[in-house]
């Protein structure tokens, strides 16, 4: 049984479908990049897989356990505590520091200030942005900015990863720079990554190769391609 | 840029741009219909009887009195407050989407000046509008309550109209003064072609309001002293007393609703220093990072407590005159009572209209705070939804909701009621003599518990409401916009 499956995803914005039947695994350590052009359905796929939106068809399993029947409140524990969760921009909380923004999912899951303080601040340290500890999003550029989002992604050790166009508001360098620690840290954790993208340079970072195209999986058989790395 | 495409740009939005620019007409037409109704008070003519000058055709006392009039007049504009500050707030409605529009526009080849001249002239249209609306329901109110009764009394002046250029200047002043309101709000705003940038002061509050409130007190305590001093032309020293009592009220006013910015800094502080849990920390750091949030929000909340605490204390020391003045009477002639119960009821009833203004101010005080909440967290609905998707609870954001909305507002409540309290005590002195017989006028605990009750009630049902906007700014679906 795969770590985390999907089958027969079906999900509709109104009259519009964004998925058409999807099948997916994914086993654990592996890093599957789902790719496909604007509009096919990558990111639908992605919250269905992470729980943040419920299919209006199909199952999602995580680990044999069928996840998109639990209750909201259920899934956004599942979240907090297995999970981690990486979004284009717009995710760390404006007022606060950095260091508190990595902090905060240990401060939620019940961790003391200067035990998360201290966590965060060696999260910090290994994405390269200890500097900017009391700097406040504002104060940092785009790519600090997403690395503190790593950081806060990683700082639970989650068992999966959801990263949605992660580099997609980055330049080339700053992006690579994310991807590289991400991927980094995310094997010596062995930590199963899914990513979303429409750039064939960030897909290359991942074990595996998903394309979508209009709501369902290539029927080209281009759909899955083999180790990239 | 001609007239025609100014109007049509700015006409030219999505549904929450058609909410704002109603909620703007809306308190553009109660403002006016609260400003034409002080104008009409003050033409009613008055005749000369005995005892004083009055307009007997009037069923009121408070209309029929001339003395009485001027209170009911600066009633009437105090209203006005909560109304003008509610349309400050409703300017703030959907303004990431006008922000986006007016980046658009200026894309297009628009001036900075343009754009903000697009932004102003939809405040201005909006506000004609609701002037327009507030002139036909003044001339058509008149016409619906002219009922004199079976003496030929009536219970409103609906049979003086003020000047036609006071009514013009109304008509005109209100949607001009809206507009120059607009154009003040946007000036920390620059309307670039890739966005809106909105400079905000990182610099924390210093206490230098407390000295507002201070100098607030002193001047309304020099009134009665410096009374006894102008014993020359009564309309003079009148003119001149007032002017120092109204700038003492001011002072104090605006000293407590600008403190409210350094108390809002101070405790986030705090709840940073010592919360221990996320909904604080997230709290108190949204407290710190933009602490005159609450001196804006809370500005016409704040304004009105501080006028009701005043009223509180003005109650307490009248009825404690009057108690003085019946105990003085007891002991000259044990078996008679000076003051009619007839007496005592007009001036408390006087003092009830006037709570009935503040509850009235306070409602609408509220309303501008649900608005400003709302706003607020749509404006962030973005980054909320990205903390629920990453496993937040809801609860906890919402705790932050209330706890960011909840502490200014109480400490600034207490120094509201507070000041006012201390406004009339130091107007009218902490006791009352006569013949005689000296009374410590009480601190009204029970009135200033009752309006701190109510404004806190207040602010709870517009958390209340905000949270609903909370449960739908969070919803996933905002991840994909």
């Amino acid at each position: 049984m795969s770590y985390l499956s999907a089958r027969g995803l079906v999900r509709s914005y109104g009259r519009t479908p964004a998925l058409r039947g999807v099948n997916l695994d994914v086993e654990e350590g592996e890093i599957v990049a789902v790719t496909g052009p604007s509009g096919c359905g990558k990111s639908t796929l992605l919250h269905c897989l992470a729980g943040i939106l419920r299919p209006d068809a199909g199952e999602v399993t995580y680990r044999g356990r069928r996840i998109d029947t639990l209750s909201e409140g259920a899934r956004a524990a599942l979240r907090r505590t297995e999970f981690g969760v990486l979004f284009q921009f717009g995710q760390l909380v404006a007022e606060l520091t950095a260091a508190e923004n990595v902090a905060l999912p240990l401060l939620l899951a019940g961790t003391g200030r200067r035990e998360a303080r201290t966590a965060a601040l060696s999260w910090l340290d290994r994405l390269g942005v200890a500097d900017f500890a009391d700097q406040r999003p504002g104060e940092m550029s785009g790519g600090q900015q997403q690395r503190c989002a790593v950081a806060r992604a990683l700082v639970t050790e989650p068992r999966v990863l959801f990263c949605d166009e992660p580099t997609g508001a980055l330049d080339s360098l700053a992006g690579e720079q994310v991807l590289g620690h991400l991927v980094r840290l995310a094997r010596e954790q062995r930590t199963t990554v899914v990513l979303v993208t429409h750039d064939v340079q960030v897909a290359a970072y991942g074990d595996r190769e998903i394309m979508l195209r209009d709501g369902a999986a290539d029927p080209t058989g281009l759909g899955t391609v083999a180790a990239q790395q | 840029m001609k007239p025609g495409t100014l109007v049509r740009l700015a006409l030219a939005g999505t549904r929450s741009d058609t909410v704002r620019v109603a909620l703007t007409g809306l308190s553009a037409g109660l403002a006016t219909l609260a400003y034409l109704a002080a104008l009409t008070v003050i033409v009613i003519p008055t005749v000369e009887d005995g005892g004083g000058r009055v307009s007997p055709q009037y069923r009121h006392a408070l209309i029929a009195e001339a003395g009485l009039r001027p209170g009911v007049v600066v009633v009437l504009v105090l209203l006005t407050v909560p109304v003008l500050a509610l349309a400050g707030q409703c300017a703030l409605l959907g303004a990431p989407s006008r922000d986006r529009r007016l980046s658009a526009i200026r894309l297009a080849g628009a001036s900075p000046g343009q754009a903000i001249a697009i932004a102003a002239t939809e405040t201005g249209l909006a506000s004609v509008l609701g002037t327009v609306v507030g002139l036909g329901a003044y001339f058509g109110g008149r016409e619906f309550l002219h009922r004199p009764d079976a003496d030929g009394r009536l219970p409103l002046p609906t049979d003086v109209v003020p000047p036609v250029w006071w009514i013009a200047a109304v008509c005109v002043g209100i949607p001009v003064v809206a507009m120059l309101f607009a154009v003040l709000q946007l000036r920390r705003v620059a309307v670039t072609p890739f966005g809106v940038v909105r400079r905000v002061r990182t610099r924390a509050p210093l206490p230098w309001p407390g000295a507002l409130i201070v100098v607030g007190l002193i001047a309304t305590a020099t009134v009665v002293p410096l009374s006894r001093q102008l014993e020359g032309d009564p309309e003079e020293s009148g003119a001149l007393l007032l002017v120092v009592l109204l700038c003492g009220l001011g002072c104090a006013t605006i000293g407590v609703v600008t403190g409210t910015g350094w108390i809002s800094y101070r405790t986030g502080w705090l709840m940073h220093r010592f919360g221990r849990r996320p909904a604080t920390l997230l709290a108190a750091r949204r407290l710190m990072a933009d602490p005159w949030s609450g001196s804006r929000t809370l500005a016409a909340l704040l304004a009105c407590l501080v006028f009701g605490g005043g009223a509180a204390g003005v109650r307490s020391s009248f009825a404690t005159d009057f108690e003085a003045e019946r105990l003085a009477a007891q002991r000259s002639d044990p078996s008679g009572v000076i003051i009619e119960p007839r007496d005592t009821d007009f001036y408390f009833g006087a003092f009830n209209l006037v709570n009935i203004a503040i509850g009235v101010g306070l409602v609408i005080a509220a309303g501008g705070l649900i608005v400003a909440l709302a706003e607020s967290i749509v404006s962030r609905r973005r980054a909320y939804a990205a903390l629920v998707a990453t496993g937040v609870p809801r609860s906890t954001l919402a705790k932050a909701v209330m706890w960011q909305s909840l502490v200014p507002a109480a400490a600034g409540i207490v120094v509201a009621l507070a000041v006012g309290a201390a406004l009339s005590q130091s107007l009218f002195g902490d006791e009352v003599e006569r013949e005689g017989i000296v009374l410590e006028v009480p601190v009204p605990v029970d009135d200033l518990a009752l309006l701190g009750a109510g404004a806190v009630a207040a602010v709870l049902a517009v958390v209340g409401v905000g949270l609903l906007f909370l449960r739908a700014s969070t919803a996933l679906e905002e991840l994909r916009v």
